[in-house]
């Protein structure tokens, strides 16, 4: 049986100025190597869902793990460390710092993080490697980030998602500012990588068009029962 | 070193702005030491350019006025004090030596002085400093002129030049002392003092030019050159001369007996003391100028901190990237404080380039209008203060944006929806 990566147990969550839980999730095990789809309506908690993941919102019940690691138990800053060393993130759009080249952009996890350093071997060589099998023009590899295209911009991200083999790649939206044809490229291009160093894939979209390339799919509101719970007050 | 790449890129990215809080900061740094480095620079200017004299007599006016016009060069003599007072208090017994000084005429815009070869012998400058000369010797006869350094410099002087003095202070046509010309004997090494802008001749030259002069204009009745020195002149009146004791506790006594001499309205000055009143006096002016100019910088690093507070809002988004690479919340506080270092560094060493470019430029102007000699020096040490205050300042004024900033990523997440 496969090992599951992230394990939330019956968690609460509300921010502090809120009276009621905008996440309460019973049970989700997300295990190694695979493509995980979670979609659902934009404000349904998908965004509170990946911040509880990535340890920048805590819980106030319920227990998070992620890698067996009970993240209630980290600082801010050890959970800062804590996501550099093993989680690689791609927003919806603007990953990039725009001063910096694309190898800049692509090494910068490697800047902050000992451990993806170590497993990037050669960080400039493992940069390179990642943008060329992305499909990156060489020609732009020294080039400031704002020079390229929308399509573009985002495999650079998911390049810098991956440089030193990080155990969980979070996705956070990251087609939804790319047509059609871009769309499938990015996805086949992604997996492949992914797969290639076995890293786990969370994918968070409200495009149901691309569920179907995922080997699992979870609808926020199913298993939020908060979010159940104002469907019905509603 | 990550992080300071970042910074620099990210200040590089927004150079415009940056670089214009940077300029303004150079100017405030620049007006600050310079008015700093001018007070200092006049102060030791005023403070060597005489040393071990000790009494300075003239005709009564205030000190300060005597001091001016006698040493300084600057203003005139309100009255002149005749020839024979002067050999009466010099032949004092604490009297150990004296030098005559006689002003009042000027050659190309350079004050001539009359003196004798004493002195040569007795003026000091800078504590212990006695005129040196470049080439040449001291005047001998009635129409030699030994000429400062900048003098010869300015009008391209050699030994055996001729020269023509005109009367009065503003030279004119009409006054010029053209029947009696001077030749240069001696052109003396640079001194940083006054001296190096005068023309030293002797009493009897000064009185040879004005044989035939009365009330400041030229008498029908001239007198060659020749025939005047054949006279063997002797001046009637001096503008004011220096002194010094045989022995310092004499010294009180010896001012108060000049102070009251009976046969005319006499003025004896210690030069120390009244170059401290001077001072003084002139101590408010420089207290309020430094406080005004700290103010300025007080303002640009104001200008810095608005800089700052205005990019927080474009980069909310860098800040979010920077978290989900890895930056901890504190990261992004250093990054501010480096920005503001980077500014206030860079600010810092564009005014002090500013600062010396502008002392070699003005070195000469500032010499030539106001008699003041700027030394370029390094910084000293009172100056290196006043840097560090400007950027530790800079500093915890970064710390405001730094903060706000460092609550929003905490509050933002990585998710920044804009």
């Amino acid at each position: 049986m496969t090992k599951a990566v992230i394990q939330l147990n019956n968690i609460s969550f509300r921010y502090s100025e809120q009276d009621r839980d905008v996440l309460d999730i019973a049970d989700l095990q997300v295990y190694q190597g695979e493509h995980l789809f979670i979609q659902g309506a934009s404000g349904c908690g998908k965004t509170t869902l990946l911040n509880i993941i990535t340890g920048i919102n805590q819980p106030y019940a319920g227990e998070v793990q992620v890698l067996d690691k009970p993240l209630q138990n980290l600082s801010t800053i050890q959970s800062d460390q804590f996501r550099v060393d093993h989680l690689g993130i791609i927003f919806q759009q603007f990953n990039l710092l725009p001063y910096l080249s694309l190898l800049e952009n692509v090494q910068l996890p490697c800047w902050f993080s000992s451990r993806r350093r170590t497993q990037a071997v050669n960080v400039e060589q493992s940069s390179v490697d990642l943008l060329k099998q992305l499909d990156i023009p060489e020609a732009l590899f020294n080039k400031p980030a704002n020079t390229l295209s929308m399509g573009q911009q985002q495999r650079v991200a998911v390049a810098r998602a991956l440089i030193g083999k990080p155990d969980i790649i979070i996705a956070d939206e990251p087609t939804s500012s790319l047509d059609t044809d871009n769309r499938k490229r990015f996805l086949d291009l992604l997996f492949a990588q992914a797969d290639k160093q076995s890293s786990t894939l969370v994918f968070v979209s409200h495009d149901k068009y691309i569920a179907q390339y995922f080997s699992r799919v979870i609808d926020v509101s199913d298993i939020n029962r908060a979010s159940n719970h104002t469907a019905m007050a509603s | 070193m990550k992080l300071l790449k970042i910074a620099l890129k990210s200040a590089w990215n927004r150079k415009a702005s940056i670089s214009l809080t940077m300029f303004s900061i150079a100017i405030s740094i620049l007006l600050l030491l310079g008015v700093d480095t001018i007070r200092k620079q006049a102060k030791d200017n005023f403070i060597n350019t005489i040393s071990q004299t000790d009494l300075i007599v003239g005709a009564r006016t205030s000190p300060i006025n005597l001091l001016l016009y006698s040493i300084f060069h600057i203003g005139n003599a309100t009255n002149n004090i005749s020839y024979p007072s002067y050999q009466k208090v010099t032949s004092l017994k604490q009297v150990k030596w004296s030098v005559p000084i006689s002003l009042g005429d000027s050659h190309r815009g350079f004050r001539v002085m009359g003196t004798n070869s004493d002195y040569f012998h007795y003026y000091r400058y800078a504590d212990t400093q006695s005129l040196q000369l470049q080439q040449g010797e001291v005047f001998k006869d009635v129409y030699d002129a030994v000429v400062g350094y900048d003098v010869a410099q300015a009008l391209n002087y050699q030994i055996g030049h001729n020269i023509v003095l005109s009367h009065g202070i503003v030279a004119t046509k009409a006054g010029e002392h053209a029947d009696k010309p001077f030749r240069i004997v001696g052109i003396l090494k640079k001194t940083n003092t006054p001296v190096d802008r005068t023309v030293l001749v002797s009493l009897q030259g000064i009185e040879a030019i004005h044989v035939d002069w009365q009330s400041g204009t030229r008498s029908a009745l001239r007198i060659s050159a020749k025939k005047a020195r054949q006279m063997g002149l002797q001046s009637k009146s001096i503008t004011a001369f220096m002194l010094g004791v045989e022995n310092k506790i004499t010294l009180f006594d010896l001012q108060r007996k000049i102070n009251n001499f009976s046969d005319e309205s006499l003025l004896a000055i210690m030069p120390g003391v009244t170059l401290a009143t001077l001072w003084q006096t002139m101590g408010k002016f420089e207290k309020v100028l430094m406080a005004v100019s700290a103010l300025v910088l007080l303002a640009g690093l104001i200008g810095l901190l608005t800089a700052l507070l205005t990019t927080l809002n474009e980069r909310r988004r860098e800040m979010a990237v920077l978290r989900a690479v890895g930056a901890h919340a504190y990261h992004v506080i250093v990054l501010f404080v480096l920005e503001a270092i980077l500014v206030v560094m860079g600010g810092v060493s564009l005014g002090i380039a500013i600062l010396y470019a502008m002392q070699v430029i003005m070195q000469p102007i500032i010499a030539e209008n106001y008699g003041v000699f700027l030394s370029i020096k390094m910084l000293d040490s009172e100056q290196l203060v006043i840097l560090l205050a400007a950027l530790l300042l800079a500093v915890i004024f970064s710390l405001i944006p730094g903060l706000i900033a460092y609550k929003r990523s905490l509050q933002d997440g990585l998710m920044v929806k804009i």
